[in-house]
């Protein structure tokens, strides 16, 4: 069957197009002078966020209520930038040769995590140990000493932001050798240090690629347990009869949604503005997108299983979930985050043309990250105001917990704090992966079939 | 990991239908011997119409147990099919090419005997019409759709009629040539069947798309269909251990690590029955034992998850329940069956390359989590009703009686008793998916190396 | 004047392929030509004319109708039978959703197939057009419809490519 595959012409960049494009000084992220302009202006928006935190934290932690958008914004940060790398881990244990252009993208994220980790240590503060006036009340923790909420969680989003950092650097290495030998000044002498004397031997090419398949597998673990501890503790522990045992898998599950919807609004720009456009094509989005298709079905699936339970039931703690949480005082955000994080995605995403461009994805995923943002206020910002802790089951439902100017510049803040972050690191790391690309260069060729025109992907074992 | 041996399009059409085409020898005696528990089943069955339920284990307060056990099992089998034919047809996966028919074909089968049982087990059968037939018999009575008794038909009838269409549109291809190898009755009932299929661009092209729609289709359909089974339990807060919102994806997910583990079982019944060792090789095990390592490690999770959240509430019902069910006898010796034969033996024997080359190894760790998946269904159902809390006023145990056993064992033969049945008359293994994974496979040349390699057509838009 | 349809039977996809550049080299449209394999191949890989199709309006029609169908027996069986259960009420949304999703579902699948079938152009039982068995083991077939007083010159291109043999019906 072989006969009938001959070569074809091959107009993707060549190895030594690809390093000057990607690698070449100045071109990590983006022309220099867009890029420090973006970096004056997000400063400014951290410093707003920063002023933010300092506010609440000037308000104690007396009043429970008022750190639920804190939490909220904790949660957001976690479920955006945390599951963000999960798309370059999960397609490459499945050897897809479409994500090579975007797993660098979406490793990036994990620079993210240090604003996250930041932002966490204020909350771990605010959250109430499991013994009040010598009542405990119900967690996952059972009868562990008081503080292990505390301890588990730092534990958790620590190990997480440690984890997700080791494996953009250890993916990095061969692309930091890259810019250590033509960049200068500060960046060649950070990068050479990171590079830790790479050469591009067998044996430490063998090396690099099981500490990626390793610190992926890690990764995947520690955010699993991640959103079981957070969600658990920072959530469901502080509504008195909220027993849901899916609410992990479901916050874990739309973590992936937004952390998809993350890396093709970020590959969007990376590509717009790095002019990238040869690394980064349709491909990618149109196999991002189909995964951003089948995420936005789980999400609804993961909801309406804990939904049905609840609604069928309808014992007393039952109903006072489904009141907290999604037909009262927040029912505003469970509508809005319903139609941002399924019914436009299904029912745009649905079809093709949308599917296969570069902007219907793009679009479609910020709407999922404004979705993403008001579910977890919606969560959080009810399980902070929710009173009687120690109760049996919720008796009052708290009215709408809005957001005071603390609150509103947190969001802000944060948001930017993390778009700076991921921006600063594109400034060391270059965006799209050299070498993912050359190897992907490697396996996958152009070629013909008799008269017809095909790819040719090798798998090596 | 890829053992290609290349054949001709005459040697597979011949080593592929030498079921269809001459009946192997053994072939008679096992349809008899099968067919003799089938009909000892249909006898038991009419015995038990004859005298009633009383004949079986059941009574108050356990009025569900082997029969819904065993229904809810089959459908668990039947989420083999889905899986491996249209996640990996969606992936396109090559090693799933060997499988996929045998698989879907165990899908139906298993929806069928799966409805039988609430069948059986409803004692007076034909009641049932009643109340799942939307018409009015008598007295205004319709059927009561907010019930999940009638969400399970509906589900299953779905899966059952998607199942068997798209085992027959694959199976058109086949039938044209089954159609070119055969004379008299045969070439009629095969032109029949084939429709008129010509093999031309036209039909290849829709059979193509057609797998690629069809797969989409039916996946939500997949995990619809064991999401509602499971809410036959979850959505009842009466029994303790049962209103867990965690039980969809926890059923599905269960239902995966048994429907492929049974097709796992099949496979290797097939080589071995058949001759098929061109077709069906230790890389097809390999690649399907690392898909259960996943799934099972999965499954395993959600188990956890399942119990802490359980006792997570701390009610004392529900602590006296689990600690039953898992503590005391006889259900603390069927907890450690369960555990041991469902993930403790097979998962951590995954680990190990030679024991995922091992055909027969694969086989025995397969039947060993059926076994334990089977064990699972009964330690949910009937337990948690031997100690019901409210509505009841009396605590009892249950013994399945030899009738429900019987049916039990009818079930399994009844399932393989169609299977040979099938492969008399239509190939097991899709013929045109061996040749066109013949065609699209090759070899890269990468420097030295000689790398395995395949075609991907460029990509519809 | 009649057509004709004429079949050549190539050994190898090669041939195939060549004889199909010939045809069209002789001034043979695309869509008169019908090639036949027993193994899907690339599209496009005989050069022969890609067919495009409708399906994807099938499944949607049928979702439509399913979508309709189960809101009628959903919303329909409990206002003709208003009885409360469980609390719940007469139109209890959340347990229609699973069955308007379900037969939404059946009838996209139901729908899928018959366009399918219908797409494929099938049933065809009936028809004259030439086919040659050993298209299923292996061989290439490539079938020209014509007029008759251009028969002749069709029968000499695909010699010239290499048939096996020649059917006209």
């Amino acid at each position: 069957m072989a006969s009938h595959i001959s070569t074809a012409p091959d107009h993707r960049p060549t190895f030594q197009e690809s390093a000057s494009q990607l690698i070449a000084r100045g071109r990590t992220s983006a022309p220099a002078s867009p890029a420090r302009l973006w970096i004056v202006v997000l400063s400014a928006v951290t410093l707003v966020g920063v002023v933010g935190v300092a506010g609440r934290l000037a308000g104690g932690f007396a009043d429970r209520s008022a750190w639920g958008y804190y939490a909220a914004v904790v949660s957001f940060l976690l479920s955006t930038a945390g599951a963000a790398p999960m798309v370059s881990i999960a397609p490459t244990l499945a050897r897809a040769s479409w994500v090579r252009p975007v797993t660098r993208v979406s490793q990036l994220f994990a620079a993210v995590g240090v604003v996250t980790a930041l932002l966490y240590i204020p909350l771990v503060f605010a959250l109430p140990p499991l013994v009040e006036d010598g009542v405990r009340r119900r967690s996952i923790w059972f009868g562990a000493p008081s503080l292990t909420p505390h301890l588990w969680g730092t534990i958790s989003v620590l190990g997480l932001v440690f984890i997700g950092l080791a494996l953009l650097w250890s993916s990095s290495i061969p692309d930091l050798k890259a810019v250590a030998e033509t960049a200068t000044g500060l960046r060649r002498r950070i990068a050479g240090r990171l590079s830790m004397g790479f050469i591009g031997t067998d044996t430490q090419w063998k090396a690099l690629r099981m500490r990626i398949g390793v610190l992926g597998a890690f990764y995947f673990l520690f955010l699993v347990f991640t959103h079981i501890v957070f969600s658990a503790d920072f959530a469901v522990a502080l509504v008195a009869g909220w027993k849901d045992a899916i609410f992990p898998m479901y916050h874990a599950m739309t973590s992936l949604q937004s952390g998809l919807a993350s890396t093709i609004v970020a590959a969007y720009f990376i590509r717009r503005f790095g002019r990238l456009e040869r690394y980064i094509e349709l491909d990618q989005f149109w196999a991002m997108s189909k995964l951003l298709f089948a995420t936005s079905l789980l999400w609804f699936y993961f909801f309406f299983s804990a939904f049905i339970v609840f609604w069928y039931g309808r014992t007393g703690s039952d109903q006072a979930v489904i009141d907290i949480l999604i037909g009262g005082p927040y029912r505003w955000a469970f509508i809005a985050t319903f139609l941002l994080s399924f019914v436009i995605p299904l029912f745009s995403l649905m079809w093709n043309p949308v599917r296969h461009s570069i902007k219907g994805p793009t679009i479609i995923g910020s709407l999922i990250l404004t979705g993403m943002l008001i579910d977890r206020i919606r969560i959080y910002a009810a399980a902070w105001s929710a009173e009687g802790i120690n109760d049996r089951y919720l008796r009052f439902v708290p009215a709408t917990h809005w957001p005071d100017p603390w609150d509103v510049f947190v969001i802000v803040g944060a948001i930017g704090a993390a778009a700076l972050a991921f921006l600063l690191a594109t400034r060391l790391v270059p965006a799209v992966s050299l070498w993912e690309i050359q190897y992907m260069r490697l396996l996958t060729r152009p070629v013909r079939f008799l008269k017809g025109h095909a790819f040719i992907i090798a798998k090596p074992d | 990991m890829q053992q290609h041996r290349e054949l001709t399009e005459r040697q597979i059409n011949t080593q592929l239908l030498n079921g269809a085409l001459a009946t192997p020898a053994w072939w008679k005696w096992a349809v008899i011997g099968l067919g003799l528990i089938v009909l000892a089943g249909f006898s038991t069955f009419g015995y038990m119409v004859n005298r009633g339920l009383g004949v079986t284990g059941l009574g108050r307060p356990v009025f569900w147990g082997v029969f819904i056990t065993t229904f809810v099992f089959w459908v668990g089998i039947s989420h083999a099919g889905i899986m491996i034919s249209a996640i990996l047809r969606l992936t396109q996966a090559e090693w799933r090419r060997p499988v996929t028919r045998a698989a879907e074909l165990l899908t139906v089968f298993s929806l069928i005997t799966a409805l039988t049982f609430p069948v059986i087990h409803a004692g007076r059968p034909w009641r049932i019409i009643y109340w799942i037939l939307p018409y009015d018999f008598s007295r205004g009575v319709w059927p009561n759709v907010r019930s999940p008794l009638i969400w399970d038909p509906a589900a299953i009838g779905t899966y059952l009629t998607g199942s068997t269409l798209f085992l027959y549109v694959a199976l058109l291809p086949d039938l044209g040539n089954l159609r070119d190898r055969t004379t008299g009755f045969k070439h009629g009932l095969y032109t029949l069947l084939a429709l008129g299929w010509r093999g031309n661009s036209r039909q290849w092209r829709l059979q193509t798309t057609a797998g690629i729609l069809l797969s989409a289709l039916m996946l939500p359909i997949f995990v619809s269909v064991h999401s509602i089974v499971s809410w036959d339990f979850a959505v009842t807060p009466a029994v303790e251990g049962w209103h867990s919102t965690i039980f969809a994806p926890y059923f599905v997910i269960g239902a995966v690590h048994s429907g492929v583990s049974a097709v796992v079982t099949m496979m290797a019944l097939m080589r071995w029955l058949w001759k098929w060792d061109n077709f069906i090789r230790p890389e097809h095990f390999d690649a399907l034992a690392r898909l259960l390592i996943v799934v099972g490690t999965a499954w395993f999770a959600f188990t956890l998850v399942e119990i802490l959240y359980s006792l997570y509430s701390l009610e004392g019902q529900e602590l006296a329940f689990r600690d039953m069910q898992i503590f005391q006898w006889p259900w603390a010796l069927l907890f450690v069956i369960f555990l041991i034969t469902a993930f403790f033996i097979p998962v951590p024997a995954w680990l190990f390359k030679r024991v995922r080359n091992s055909i027969p190894l694969m086989f025995w760790t397969s039947i060993s989590v059926n076994i334990g998946m089977w064990l699972e269904r009964f330690l949910i159902i009937v337990p948690a009703l031997s100690r019901k809390q409210p509505f009841v006023y009396v605590w009892g145990s249950y013994h399945p009686s030899l009738v429900e056993l019987t049916l039990i064992l009818w079930s399994l033969a009844f399932v393989g008793m169609n299977m040979l049945l099938f492969a008399r008359f239509f190939p097991l293994i899709p013929l045109f998916e061996q040749k066109e994974s013949q065609a699209f496979s090759s070899r890269v040349q990468i420097g030295r190396a000689s790398v395995p390699a395949v075609l991907r057509e460029r990509e519809q838009e | 004047m009649a057509r004709k349809s004429i079949l050549g039977l190539y050994e190898t996809p090669d041939a195939g392929a060549n004889a199909l550049d010939g045809l069209h080299a002789a001034g043979v449209e695309a869509h008169e030509t019908e090639v036949m394999t027993g193994t899907p191949y690339p599209e496009g890989a005989f050069g022969e004319h890609v067919p495009q199709h409708r399906l994807f309006r099938f499944p949607a029609f049928g979702a439509l109708f399913g979508f309709t169908l189960a809101l009628l027996y959903t919303a329909g069986t409990q206002l003709a039978w208003p009885l409360v259960t469980g609390g719940k009420p007469i139109l209890a949304v959340p347990a229609m959703l699973i069955i308007l999703y379900e037969f939404t579902m059946l009838n996209a699948v139901i729908f899928t197939v018959v366009g399918i079938i219908f797409e494929s152009r099938l049933p065809n039982l009936f028809t004259k057009a030439p086919y040659d068995r050993r298209i299923s083991e292996g061989m290439v077939g490539v079938v020209v419809s014509c007029e008759e007083n251009r028969a002749a010159e069709v029968e000499a291109v695909l010699r010239r490519a290499g048939a096996l043999e020649i059917k006209s019906a």
